[in-house]
């Protein structure tokens, strides 16, 4: 998401953006995956719009997601309409067409694509280079960290409907 | 004949031995392949829109779990990027 972060900073002057959160990918009662153990992402697929609008928080609020951000209701229409599911990426232009599809995520989840887009139409926005590589100390040596996953927003995994 | 159908069911068989163990790699493990195939793919669909294509609208959901908001309503003076994900 940090992609998509950078590009909202860039371009929130010129494009309007929206998230929508569909149904989960790895819930814990279906495909959960190592990774979600280990960065503490463990949710089961919500059954009620109650439940998936407490993931949604959790989400912006661990993350302080900045984007705007709406949640698909539990008859999935966005989801169906778009084909949205896992993760994808589309730009609507102003007469309401589709400008930018995105590929279905993961594999072909690539928001450089829509950055292309907004850079083509609004201009590139540079970013500084990283450092040079040979100052750089290793953080197993320096001690750094690698960028924190947030910490647990809670051992309980699945928001309790209400 | 009968060689030639051990012959056949031989590579059949190499061949889905060797497409779960590239399917394993790729996903991570034999449960991922799984979990892929049982969880992942009824829900994978590349979909018909194109670009040109008029956007299709949706009711979605505001962060308080009461607001509804249109995605069409979002979509009048300046491009919309529209992001679709989940937690997981």
């Amino acid at each position: 998401m940090g992609d998509v972060v950078q590009i909202y900073e860039d371009y929130k002057d010129h494009a309007d953006f929206l998230t929508v959160y569909v149904r989960e990918a790895h819930p814990t009662d279906e495909w959960q995956m190592k990774s979600n153990v280990k960065d503490d992402v463990c949710y089961a697929q919500p059954k009620t719009l109650e439940q998936r609008v407490a993931i949604a928080n959790d989400f912006t609020k661990r993350f302080k997601f900045p984007l705007p951000f709406g949640i698909d209701d539990m008859s999935n229409a966005a989801n169906d309409a778009y084909a949205a599911w896992p993760e994808r990426i589309y730009i609507i232009d102003e007469s309401g067409r589709i400008a930018y599809r995105g590929g279905m995520g993961p594999f072909n989840y690539k928001p450089e694509e829509a950055r292309e887009w907004l850079a083509a139409r609004y201009g590139a926005v540079k970013h500084e280079a990283p450092k040079s590589s040979t100052k750089a100390v290793p953080a197993s040596t320096s001690g750094a960290a690698a960028p924190a996953t947030p910490a647990p927003a809670a051992s309980a995994p699945v928001p309790a409907a209400k | 004949m009968n060689r030639f159908w051990k012959w056949i069911a031989g590579i059949f068989g190499v061949l889905l031995v060797a497409a779960f163990a590239m399917l394993s790699y790729m996903a991570g493990s034999p449960k991922d392949v799984y979990g892929m195939v049982r969880y992942a793919l009824p829900h994978m669909h590349r979909g018909t829109l194109k670009v040109g294509s008029d956007a299709p609208d949706a009711r979605i959901v505001a962060l308080d779990g009461v607001s509804r908001f249109h995605i069409r309503e979002r979509t009048h003076e300046r491009p919309l990027v529209l992001v679709f994900g989940s937690f997981t």
